[in-house]
């Protein structure tokens, strides 16, 4: 079996790096200086709303899944928004239609100055 | 937060814009197929008379004879409408003319009331015509309706001149 496949390849830069001895000695103050260093970095500022918006956009959403989601949702909001403005539509349009057909044969609706 | 790729972004964004197109067409067709009735209404040669066949589930003939009827009664409301008119004019000059009530001013009271009762007469024999061109349940129906709307006080015909 050849030692060129990952796993092996793996096992043997494992067992390398658990041989190896760092043997110089550590600068003064090491300790002290890495946790100053620590201390004096910014803190990760966090990500704007554009940032997280931009990143779900080019990560998340051309999932097939996602992607197939919102599609979905979008189709029914649309046709739920089409249906419920034409029956608003509808209704109006019926209802004025019925109160002209009174006007016509009612002399006391009939609007005067 | 790693930004994403050049293309992976260009789908996503692509993917966002048809989202937006498959909303907006879903609502322009739903709304265009569910208001072609109330468009076709609007559009017919007599608007209320076709509300009225479609309301009432009025059948060819019924909505035939129903019309005939509507023909026939217009002149009649139209000669009540003008009959109206003038003596609203003349009891509005009586009523300007004096600060009291006199005899002419009585007599104009009297006549609009009987001219109201003749219009309330003129107009219910019409609605029952029309109730009795319909199936049973239609015309029940339809009596309800216009007597809501004209016969009850505030309404219509019922109303302060």
């Amino acid at each position: 079996m050849s030692t060129n496949e990952p796993g092996k390849q793996d096992e043997a830069l494992g067992r390398l790096l658990q041989e190896w001895r760092a043997n110089a000695p550590l600068p003064a103050q090491f300790r002290q200086a890495v946790w100053r260093r620590v201390d004096q970095a910014p803190a990760p500022a966090a990500p704007s709303v554009w940032t997280v918006i931009t990143h779900w956009v080019g990560t998340a959403l051309p999932r097939p899944a996602l992607a197939a989601s919102y599609l979905a949702i979008l189709l029914t909001l649309g046709v739920t928004a089409g249906w419920t403005r034409a029956r608003q539509e509808t209704a109006r349009v019926k209802g004025e239609l019925g109160e002209r057909y009174l006007r016509v044969l009612d002399p006391y609706a009939v609007p005067r100055p | 937060m790693r930004f994403p790729a050049h293309s992976s972004m260009k789908k996503g964004v692509l993917l966002l814009l048809l989202g937006l197109a498959v909303a907006a067409a879903a609502y322009g067709c739903v709304y265009f197929v569910c208001t072609s009735s109330a468009r076709r209404l609007e559009r017919s040669s007599k608007p209320e008379l076709a509300w009225l066949k479609e309301e009432f589930n009025l059948s060819d003939s019924e909505f035939q004879r129903i019309s005939e009827l509507h023909a026939a009664y217009l002149p009649q409301c139209a000669e009540m409408c003008r009959q109206v008119e003038a003596q609203n004019q003349r009891v509005r000059a009586l009523l300007a003319a004096t600060n009291q009530m006199t005899a002419e001013i009585q007599s104009a009271i009297a006549e609009s009331a009987r001219l109201r009762g003749l219009c309330q007469r003129n107009m219910l024999d019409h609605f029952y015509q029309v109730s009795r061109t319909m199936p049973p349940a239609q015309g029940r129906r339809y009596l309800e309706w216009v007597q809501e709307r004209t016969f009850l006080p505030s309404q219509g015909m019922m109303s302060e001149p």
